[in-house]
């Protein structure tokens, strides 16, 4: 008897309960690197969700067409690896029904689950530098950060101008973004006179990179070049370079990675490394946010989890403006035409209908840093024409 | 930077790393000789050593020394615990052994990860400062490695050689029944010898803590090359573990060196290939009945 009821009772909690989730609860996923050598990446995309949904949470939920949604933030962890990244948007497209994810972080992931996304037309915020990633082709893709086609002409500009380095070695991963970026950073060093005379390739999850370093440092080279490398793999660069006695400049024209490089190679090794700072730390903004990230998290911010927060609260406004959290056209719509919209960042807009065909690439000053004492010191302020 | 200082380069790097896979190598191939146990959870135990390194060494901040002693000893007991409650109960069926302790090392790594956190942490080094003999110039924290891995496996050799216990684990891996008609007691040498191989491992990783960095993943690489040095040099054969590991480590370093990384995996694997065509036990070690 009891059986019978219990059979009878659950199809109708289980209808209770779904209907009660659809109705006030709004899940966005991260699809991040959460494990790995790119761990401040991800958790730094995954920490900007948490605390956007948590800023709409506080204030009773996200208001749109008359119904207020709790955010729900599911996240999963991709390893950097494109196959991972593929079950990963599998399970948020079939399983969780998830339309909005942020992630992923790396281009070879992006790649790899951009074809499920739009097919599913789920709007997606990438970390990753490829231009492949925006393209007419992915209309739901969005990239809040600005990527090495952008900033690495004028920050290299700048550098080389300043250093008068000729000769310039560096070390790169074997995928995707490390080959990009290779090629990225060859063409804008050629263009100032410098010549990229070493670059070696290897196996993301490498850690000894003593003989690679040693055939670089063989080239006589006047600077070595950190891009393209994630935030650990940049901080053991570092370390074994000035190990191995290298005394010569070290520049990062790559994603934000200091606080960890920092952490790996320690003070003196980092003395006046020359890094591309996505964020204006002086800003109180950007300060509050940085506050607030590390004290609920307790790892230092890393400057692109303001990109990812500030995207969020325009996908946020959009969903308002277009009153639907479910049609991602008419969301992505209402995306696009915000201008001048107010962020932790200041104000941004869109940008990257010429060079890609995809006006959804979020635009921002950013900044060329000298790490002194273990802290980035801002140096020259730059827009995608040139540094100064 | 001329030869001589590349290739002084490669070698003394060469023998970094070297030491490291004879360590690990020695504690696999240990426990294959005595019991028969292909070990997949090794690598972790690697792990659970660069984690003890760093909490007593950059947390607790005990002299390296010390802390050595503390991630051999804790790792050591932790492997006779696994070796009484999961492969004790699977020793007469080896392939069920092999896949207990798989699941062990998945469920290492996965709780590591919850209790530590996937961010990779850094260890500062113990000794800072490099040596310059003539134009060459070498980070002591690496010379330390080497210096260190000579010592450890000087003791484990001793011990091995000439106390009772070491003599009693060598007549076990010779032939199990007649060391235990001569009274040897087997089910006390399994967890000892298991205990001893782990710990091996764990001083592996305490070692490498400082160079390398300390995460939940980073047993599996190590867990790799031990394999390769072990099938080089001869699946339970000690000699062959220290010689496949100096000379992986050394092969591995000029390659990379020579010819960049990508090409020195595929010839490492390549090598691999070839000695399982040409000569599968191994150089050093004994042909299978």
């Amino acid at each position: 008897m009891r059986r019978l009821l219990t059979a009878a009772l659950l199809p109708l909690a289980c209808a209770v309960s779904t209907h009660a989730a659809t109705a006030d609860t709004l899940k966005i996923g991260v699809l991040a690197t959460l494990s790995g050598a790119g761990t401040a990446w991800g958790m730094s995309m995954q920490g900007a969700a948490e605390l956007a949904a948590e800023d709409v949470n506080s204030k009773g939920g996200l208001e749109v067409g008359g119904k207020k949604y709790t955010i729900e933030v599911v996240s999963y962890d991709d390893k950097y690896k494109a196959s991972d990244a593929l079950t990963a948007i599998n399970r948020l497209a079939f399983d969780d029904g998830i339309k909005f994810v942020v992630g992923p972080v790396g281009s070879a992931p992006a790649l790899a689950i951009l074809p499920v996304s739009t097919e599913n037309k789920m709007i997606t915020m990438t970390m990753g530098f490829t231009p492949k990633a925006l393209s007419p082709d992915y209309k739901y893709s969005f990239r809040p950060v600005l990527p090495s086609d952008v900033f690495s002409d004028p920050q290299i500009k700048w550098v080389v101008e300043k250093l008068g380095g000729k000769r310039i070695g560096g070390l790169f991963p074997n995928d995707e973004s490390g080959q990009q970026v290779a090629a990225a950073n060859e063409k804008a060093y050629e263009a100032v006179g410098a010549r990229f005379v070493a670059k070696e390739f290897f196996e993301r999850e490498r850690v000894d990179f003593v003989p690679l370093l040693t055939r670089v440092l063989a080239q006589n080279i006047d600077a070595f070049e950190l891009d393209g490398n994630s935030p650990q793999t940049a901080g053991l660069l570092v370390k074994q370079l000035r190990e191995m006695g290298f005394k010569g400049p070290i520049i990062r024209t790559g994603g934000d990675a200091t606080a960890d490089i920092v952490k790996v190679a320690g003070k003196a090794a980092t003395e006046n490394v020359y890094v591309h700072q996505p964020i204006d730390l002086a800003s109180p903004a950007i300060q509050q946010y940085a506050k607030r990230f590390e004290d609920k998290y307790k790892i230092p911010l890393n400057a692109f989890s303001p990109f990812f927060y500030a995207n969020l609260h325009m996908l946020f406004e959009a969903m308002r403006k277009s009153g639907t959290v479910t049609d991602t056209d008419k969301v992505r719509e209402a995306m696009l035409a915000l201008k001048d919209f107010d962020t932790v960042l200041g104000k941004v807009n869109w940008t990257g209908q010429a060079q890609w065909k995809s006006n959804q690439q979020l635009d921002a000053p950013f900044y060329v840093a000298l790490i002194k004492d273990g802290a980035p010191v801002v140096v020259a302020k730059c827009t995608p024409a040139k540094c100064q | 930077m001329d030869y001589p200082t590349l290739l002084a380069q490669a070698a003394v790097n060469g023998l970094v790393i070297g030491t490291m896979y004879m360590l690990m190598a020695v504690g696999f191939t240990l426990v294959f000789g005595i019991m028969r146990v292909v070990n997949f959870a090794h690598g972790e135990f690697y792990m659970l050593g660069t984690f003890a390194a760093f909490f007593t060494y950059a947390q607790w901040e005990l002299p390296f020394a010390a802390c050595l002693v503390i991630a051999a000893v804790s790792v050591g007991i932790l492997g006779v615990l696994v070796e009484r409650a999961i492969i004790q109960p699977f020793r007469t069926d080896e392939l069920s052994g092999m896949i207990a302790t798989l699941a062990v090392s998945v469920i290492v790594q996965n709780a590591a990860v919850l209790v530590w956190g996937p961010t990779p942490r850094s260890m500062p080094n113990v000794v800072e400062g490099v040596l310059t003999i003539g134009p060459f110039t070498f980070p002591w924290s690496r010379l330390l490695v080497i210096v260190a891995a000579a010592l450890i496996f000087a003791a484990f050799w001793f011990f091995m050689q000439r106390t009772r216990l070491g003599r009693a684990m060598r007549a076990v891996a010779q032939d199990t029944e007649t060391a235990l008609i001569q009274g040897i007691r087997v089910n006390t040498i399994y967890p000892i010898a298991f205990g001893m191989s782990v710990a091996l491992a764990a001083l592996a990783g305490a070692l490498m803590a400082p160079i390398f960095s300390v995460s939940p993943f980073v047993g599996l690489t190590p867990m790799l090359k031990a394999f390769v040095v072990v099938i080089l040099g001869g699946l339970g054969s000690v000699p062959g573990a220290v010689v496949g590991g100096l000379l992986l480590g050394l092969i591995e370093s000029f390659t990379a060196t020579a010819l960049g990384s990508l090409v020195a995996d595929m010839l490492q694997l390549l090598l691999v290939i070839l000695i399982l065509l040409v000569r599968p036990w191994g150089l050093l070690g004994q042909r299978e009945a």
